[in-house]
């Protein structure tokens, strides 16, 4: 196993910037996830990783070896691919056993066997050692896949999408046995996802990489609770968060953060938070837009104090769940209640939004500014991340 | 507007290519399939690719034939009326624009071919355009769009036309994540505001649940379960709708149920786990009894410090932001459980877990329908 680092690699295919300089430190034994919209690159870092593609610029380390020269086959990665990619007249042993019998990583056939079947119990399909590919269901043909990769030693698992042509059920059961697995393998590991719930529970860590560059780089918590901007606070949560345009300013010794409604404009208190206030002040009372996720906004069918009255705009039930989408004029807010509730679309609705979760954006770089409680949470962070 | 009424329709497709001059015929593609839309109703079917649906849908359309049944739109008998006769529109998962025409062009296309007059075009377009929030692209071509406002497009499209049924086929399945959820809410409204019957073919049981009044649920051409959503999700007719309708799936294990002091629970092959059977169900179990347990990952709980329940060991943990899944080993299963406790555990912590038993389901092991109380 390997430590990965890429040194400030770039990449273009014709006029398309693709990677725009990108580094990356991949520890040893890590579950390192590469996440972000379509285009943005992740495949093409997984590429220079592998040797399959040659960056213009920058430098790929495997360990301390720089490995710009080294060709595919002599990197001693593995790969496994969303589409699978098995030899279709081969046996799922044979397709396994491929590597180990190619000129380069030869083993004698008892060792072969030994870890074929080792691999093939791992990935729980001793049974299918016989059968060909066209005899599998997608799931077998990517237990394969990824049985293929596990038989070797490889200095990095190196994972494109492998779960993303599966039917719901069965992602679910594979995500789980992923991250069983790689515990139990104490590989390096670098996973390919577009999918916010596997980049969430698969990986130690996660890059989001927008347009060729990496935008924040953390583990879960990190991403989730404090994202560096906007884009990344949107790209994590479902149904997303809700973004709210306001302006802070001061109400006695204290700030209150005021926002339209659909009638009018009312204000909320900020939370007491003495390093928050300290960072309003420096930044000067300024436009702002107001970070809440869908789980802590309030509602309320009969007005209540605090709240403040809008339209249900939309109400769909997501199984053990359900989001209600509020219309407040130029923007909409989604929060979530439980399952069974009577609501009809145009109905009117009581809101209100819990300020200690929010967090704060600057309206025009959409950069993060501050939050309640910041410290607490960076603290909390870190202490996650030292376990 | 009208209702739509499907009495025992079948659909064998007939032997092609190669297998033309087998004699064995292939297995009905929709098999004896009863549905009854209200007027107004929005009505998806749903279930696992190959299972009938889009056939279903395009029997309904008059693009394929029916071996045997009845289709009936309203009150009209429409087995033998042509697809133009029958008063339906169309929004398939291809856009299927006509490239040279502008926006306004290709929702227009239709009224301009039944030769509608100009003015009357331009009313209805003007009316629709807003709807659809297709009015500031209309004078756009078709490459210039985003995927989100082609499917707008095409929906506006089939709904100029002021179809009696309205009939739609994984309308979003091209769309990312995010454009998805924003479309979802839009059709929902937009189906609100016009009424329209509407059957949506979907194989994504989220879609099916967020959207329509009733979901039909299909596997292998044969209708399972034709019911509300919050019908379909508490109460499956058996294990195939109880594991296709929820995310993550319903926790399905196989259980032997055994009698200790007058009370029965569900046992599990190598595991110590032990959950009282709810006392409804005493009239239909006996010490020994061999059945599937069916439990939502959002009904198993974790325990406080006084629990009773059974200390088990958590095998795989997830944080996913807005909720946390762990996940136990039952013998060879795995348990599945979501929480939104804030709490991080790790791989091998031990915690109390609590089933909450009455929501606890039975399944036969063989045929896999659902077991009930006596009435």
């Amino acid at each position: 196993m390997a430590r990965i680092r890429l040194e400030n690699i770039k990449k273009s295919f014709g006029k398309v910037q693709a990677l725009n300089g990108i580094s990356l430190d991949v520890r040893d034994k890590e579950f390192f996830v590469l996440f972000g919209p379509a285009g943005a690159g992740k495949t093409t870092i997984l590429n220079c990783v592998a040797g399959i593609c040659m960056p213009e610029e920058g430098v790929v380390k495997f360990n301390d070896e720089i490995v710009n020269l080294t060709d595919p086959a002599h990197r001693n990665v593995a790969m496994v691919f969303e589409n699978y990619a098995l030899y279709p007249h081969m046996t799922v042993y044979d397709n396994m056993a491929a590597a180990l019998r190619s000129k380069l990583y030869r083993e004698d056939e008892a060792t072969i066997k030994e870890r074929v079947q080792k691999a093939a119990k791992m990935m729980k399909m001793e049974n299918l050692l016989e059968r060909l590919p066209s005899q599998l269901s997608n799931g077998q043909k990517q237990r394969v896949a990824m049985g293929r990769a596990l038989v070797r030693t490889p200095n990095v698992f190196l994972m494109d999408e492998p779960l993303a042509h599966l039917d719901a059920k069965l992602r679910n059961a594979m995500r789980t046995e992923l991250k069983e697995m790689q515990a139990n393998l104490g590989s390096t590991c670098i996973y390919v996802t577009h999918d916010f719930m596997e980049a969430m529970a698969l990986g130690d860590r996660i890059a989001i990489l927008n347009k060729g560059e990496i935008v924040q780089i953390g583990t879960g918590d990190e991403i989730y609770d404090l994202p560096c901007n906007e884009f990344v606070a949107q790209l994590m949560g479902d149904p997303q968060i809700n973004i709210i345009p306001g302006v802070i300013s001061e109400s006695g010794d204290s700030y209150e953060f005021r926002f339209r409604i659909k009638d009018g404009e009312i204000a909320v208190p900020m939370p007491q938070d003495k390093n928050l206030f300290e960072k309003i002040r420096q930044a000067g009372f300024r436009q702002a837009d107001m970070g809440l996720r869908p789980q802590h906004i309030k509602y309320s069918f009969t007005p209540e104090e605090g709240y403040f009255k809008s339209v249900v705009y939309n109400y769909e039930s997501i199984g053990n769940k359900s989001v209600i989408t509020a219309d407040c004029g130029d923007y909409q807010l989604r929060m979530i209640a439980p399952n069974g509730l009577r609501i009809k679309i145009d109905q009117e609705i009581y809101v209100k939004l819990t300020v200690d979760h929010s967090m704060f954006f600057d309206p025009q770089t959409k950069e993060y500014f501050c939050r309640y409680n910041e410290e607490a949470i960076r603290a909390f962070v870190a202490e996650q991340e030292v376990k | 507007m009208a209702g739509l009424t499907l009495k025992h329709v079948y659909k064998r497709y007939e032997n092609s290519g190669k297998k033309k001059k087998s004699k064995q015929l292939n297995p009905f593609a929709v098999n004896d399939l009863n549905l009854e839309c209200g007027e107004g109703e929005f009505v998806a079917l749903l279930g696992p690719s190959g299972c009938g649906k889009t056939t279903t849908l395009r029997m309904v359309a008059g693009l394929e034939d029916i071996t045997q049944g009845e289709i009936y739109i309203g009150d009209r008998l429409a087995n033998n009326l042509h697809p133009k006769d029958r008063n339906i529109g169309l929004a398939f998962e291809d856009y299927a624009m006509y490239p040279p025409l502008d926006v306004y062009g290709n929702v227009a296309f239709n009224l301009r071919a039944k030769g509608v007059d100009k003015a009357e075009i331009d009313r209805r377009v003007r009316e629709i355009a807003p709807l659809m929030q297709i009015d500031d692209i209309l004078d756009k071509m078709p490459v210039k769009l985003s995927g989100g406002q082609k499917q707008r497009v095409n929906i506006a499209r089939a709904i100029i036309r002021e179809p009696e049924l309205l009939l739609m086929d994984e309308p979003l399945s091209h769309l990312d994540g995010k454009a998805r959820q924003l479309m979802r809410i839009e059709i929902k409204r937009l189906i609100h505001k016009i009424q329209c019957t509407t059957v949506y073919v979907t194989h994504d049981q989220l879609e099916a649940m967020s959207l329509a009044d009733k979901i039909a649920i299909i596997n292998f051409g044969v209708l399972q379960q034709f019911g509300t959503p919050s019908e379909v999700y508490d109460d499956p007719v058996n294990e195939f709708v109880a594991s296709f309708i929820g995310e993550p799936p319903m926790n399905i294990l196989e259980t032997t149920i055994i009698k200790s002091d007058g009370t029965f629970f569900f046992t599990f092959p190598d595991s110590n786990l032990k959950i009282a059977v709810p006392s409804r169900y005493y009239s239909v179990v006996s010490d020994g009894f061999k059945c599937k347990m069916g439990v939502r990952p959002m009904d198993v709980l974790i325990g406080g410090p006084d629990s009773k329940g059974t200390p088990e060991e958590i095998a795989t943990f997830e944080n996913l932001g807005d909720e946390r899944r762990i996940g136990i080993h039952v013998g060879d299963m795995l348990l599945m459980l979501i929480t939104e406790d804030e709490k991080r555990y790790r791989r091998g912590d031990i915690i109390k877990l609590e089933v909450r038993e009455e929501k606890t389901h039975l399944f036969d092991i063989e045929t896999g329908e659902r077991i009930r109380e006596k009435p």
